[in-house]
């Protein structure tokens, strides 16, 4: 028991939101997955992860490198072949079904009118074809089709398969309350093992059935025989009971105390399955192999005086040792380490800082074990203003018998803002070098200063234009 | 003036006031003018001297001289005083001189010799005994 507690022992508030964000997210997709192709899918994927996890740790170098590539193509290959079924759960839910409802397959769906539809044209032998559709799309298997959107009513049910009408001879789709289409044609099922009596209508019905994960039910002409067709399975119904029983399991309607029970039990079980991973993972990361780390962090000034300026300091960076679960600390990027110091109660001239586990910033999982170093430095200055004289920074050869008489800078001086004690022994600006190679008679050059230390800042433009004066030497 | 001013008075007691304020601004012109009437009418940089003159005055010399002259002349000169020559290269005081001055009119020099590694910017300060900046004299070495 202590031992189960000491992996909870650095639990905090975050991990159990993160926890039950993760789960809860995981949850959502079975949900809305749920009784679709795509979980089993994944299921496998996920199958496939762990035999190559077990490679890893076995040390099976070709079998993790196989399986790497079997769970990329497997993922692919399940958005290809899957994608009707992905796009129809994600264009048909609302953000409220996405985020909170537990979805029912035929959500809705009236019950009693298909049951009594279906027996009325059982008992008048008019053949008919009726099409349940769950997730999965049919839009890539069934074609053509009248768009109807009307309200599933026993009079309309029946009166679509009346012979004579012109949309009798196809299958009419129910989704929820509404009938959506009808006349539509459906692809005919190629199995060999269909008793003979099975008619066209029959085939149609078995080969949507067997495509996809809609139930097909099937009133027959000569006998007034009623099927229902659901994956590979066919069932023929003799009664109300039984073909309600089939219905209620395949839209999901099982209101019956035991199928909500069920559905509850399914539902928790799932949810702490969710719940078991997400903190199995956690466990992972935070109780893996402790690793220490150093880590160089720059420092942060926050809330400096708009009068003063920072001259120096004794460290920009500073060295932290840090530890945690190896995969946190590889994944630690620069942005998540912070040290910030608050400038707000510095003095002019030099001012001690000691870093402590309040100025640090560490992403989750990460414990501080050592600052390197704790204690800094720092060197404040008050701005002041100061006029400067320019001085022009010759450099090069005049020709021999020329002499500069006279430099002038124009203008001659410049307003400076900096630091009291950087200003304190500056006494000139001087200029960017100017070269002498080229100058053989007198005229003006445009300059630019140049300031140091670089905290200077100039109250006009950085360029001057200085004024020469050349002339013969007297030898 | 002062003198003027005194002898129209007739009031004893003014009199003896404007006599002690006209001796007060009389001594205080004397102190003033002795440091104030030391003037520079002449401060060069020069490439030599000769017959008390400079030679070739300019702002850009070549390293290659060996030395510079920083000339300056006073006139007048009343009562004997110091000056003093600050030489800097940017803004780094290397030398400093004291150079004397006498009545009525004096000129005076100073030099400094350059190695290669003195090219770049320079200035000259000249002083006088009490600090006060008479003259800035720039000038750059070069090649």
């Amino acid at each position: 028991m202590e031992n189960f507690l000491y992996l909870f022992s650095g639990f905090r508030w975050q991990d159990a939101l993160d926890i039950l964000l993760n789960s809860y997210i995981l949850f959502r997709l079975y949900v809305l997955f749920r009784g679709t192709n795509v979980i089993r899918a994944l299921l496998v994927i996920c199958g496939l992860w762990a035999i190559q996890q077990a490679a890893v740790s076995m040390g099976l170098i070709i079998t993790n490198w196989a399986m790497q590539g079997v769970i990329t193509v497997a993922a692919l290959i399940v958005i290809i072949v899957f994608r009707n079924e992905i796009s129809t759960v994600l264009q048909t839910k609302t953000l409220k079904s996405f985020l909170w409802k537990i979805p029912r397959h035929q959500f809705n769906t009236p019950l009693n009118i298909i049951i009594e539809s279906v027996f009325e044209l059982a008992r008048k032998k008019i053949g008919a074809l009726i099409v349940l559709p769950l997730k999965q799309g049919l839009d890539s298997v069934a074609q053509g089709g009248i768009p109807i959107r009307g309200k599933l009513s026993q009079e309309m049910l029946v009166s679509i398969f009346w012979p004579g009408n012109p949309l009798h001879d196809g299958a009419t789709i129910i989704q929820g309350e509404r009938i959506t289409k009808a006349g539509v044609i459906l692809p005919l099922s190629k199995r060999e093992d269909l008793p003979s009596f099975f008619g066209t209508r029959h085939r149609a019905a078995s080969g949507l059935a067997e495509l996809t994960d809609a139930m097909v039910i099937v009133v027959s002409e000569e006998r007034g025989e009623i099927s229902l067709f659901q994956g590979n399975q066919t069932h023929t119904i003799h009664n109300r009971l039984a073909l309600g029983k089939l219905l209620q399991e395949h839209t999901g309607d099982d209101s019956t105390p035991k199928g909500v029970r069920r559905q509850k039990i399914e539902l928790f079980a799932i949810g702490l399955i969710c719940l078991l991973c997400f903190t199995g993972i956690w466990l992972r990361f935070s109780n893996g192999l402790e690793t220490l780390a150093t880590q160089e962090v720059p420092v942060e000034f926050i809330n400096p005086d708009q009068n003063m300026e920072i001259t120096s300091s004794s460290a920009y960076n500073v060295n932290l040792l840090v530890s945690g679960a190896k995969p946190l600390i590889n994944a630690i990027k620069p942005e998540q380490l912070n040290i910030k110091l608050d400038l707000s109660h510095s003095v002019v001239g030099i001012n001690k800082f000691y870093i402590t586990r309040n100025n640090i910033l560490l992403p989750p999982g990460i414990r501080l074990k050592k600052i390197q170093p704790a204690e800094i430095e720092i060197s404040m200055d008050a701005l002041i203003e100061k006029k400067l004289p320019i001085q022009p920074n010759w450099i090069g050869n005049l020709p021999k018998d020329l002499i500069m008489k006279k430099a002038i800078s124009i203008p001659a001086t410049v307003q400076v803002t900096g630091g009291s004690l950087s200003l304190k022994d500056i006494s000139t600006i001087f200029t960017k070098p100017i070269s002498l190679d080229k100058i053989t008679k007198s005229g003006t050059i445009d300059v630019v200063l140049i300031l140091k230390p670089a905290s200077l800042k100039l109250q006009t433009k950085n360029t001057v234009q200085i004024k020469y004066i050349i002339s013969k030497k007297s030898s | 003036m002062k003198m003027i001013l005194i002898s129209k008075s007739n009031n004893p007691l003014l009199r003896g006031l404007l006599i002690f304020i006209a001796l007060g601004l009389f001594f205080t012109t004397d102190v003033s003018s002795e440091l104030s009437n030391t003037h520079i009418i002449q401060a060069v940089m020069c490439e030599s001297i000769k017959n008390h003159r400079p030679i070739n005055p300019a702002v850009v010399f070549s390293i290659s001289l060996g030395e510079i002259y920083c000339f300056s002349n006073f006139d007048p000169v009343i009562k004997t005083s110091y000056i003093s020559h600050k030489w800097y290269k940017k803004d780094k005081l290397i030398f400093t001189i004291q150079l004397p001055l006498y009545p009525p009119k004096w000129s005076t020099f100073s030099r400094i010799q350059f190695r290669d590694a003195d090219k770049g910017p320079w200035r000259v300060e000249i002083r006088k005994a009490d600090n006060t900046l008479l003259k800035t004299l720039r000038f750059s070495m070069v090649d």
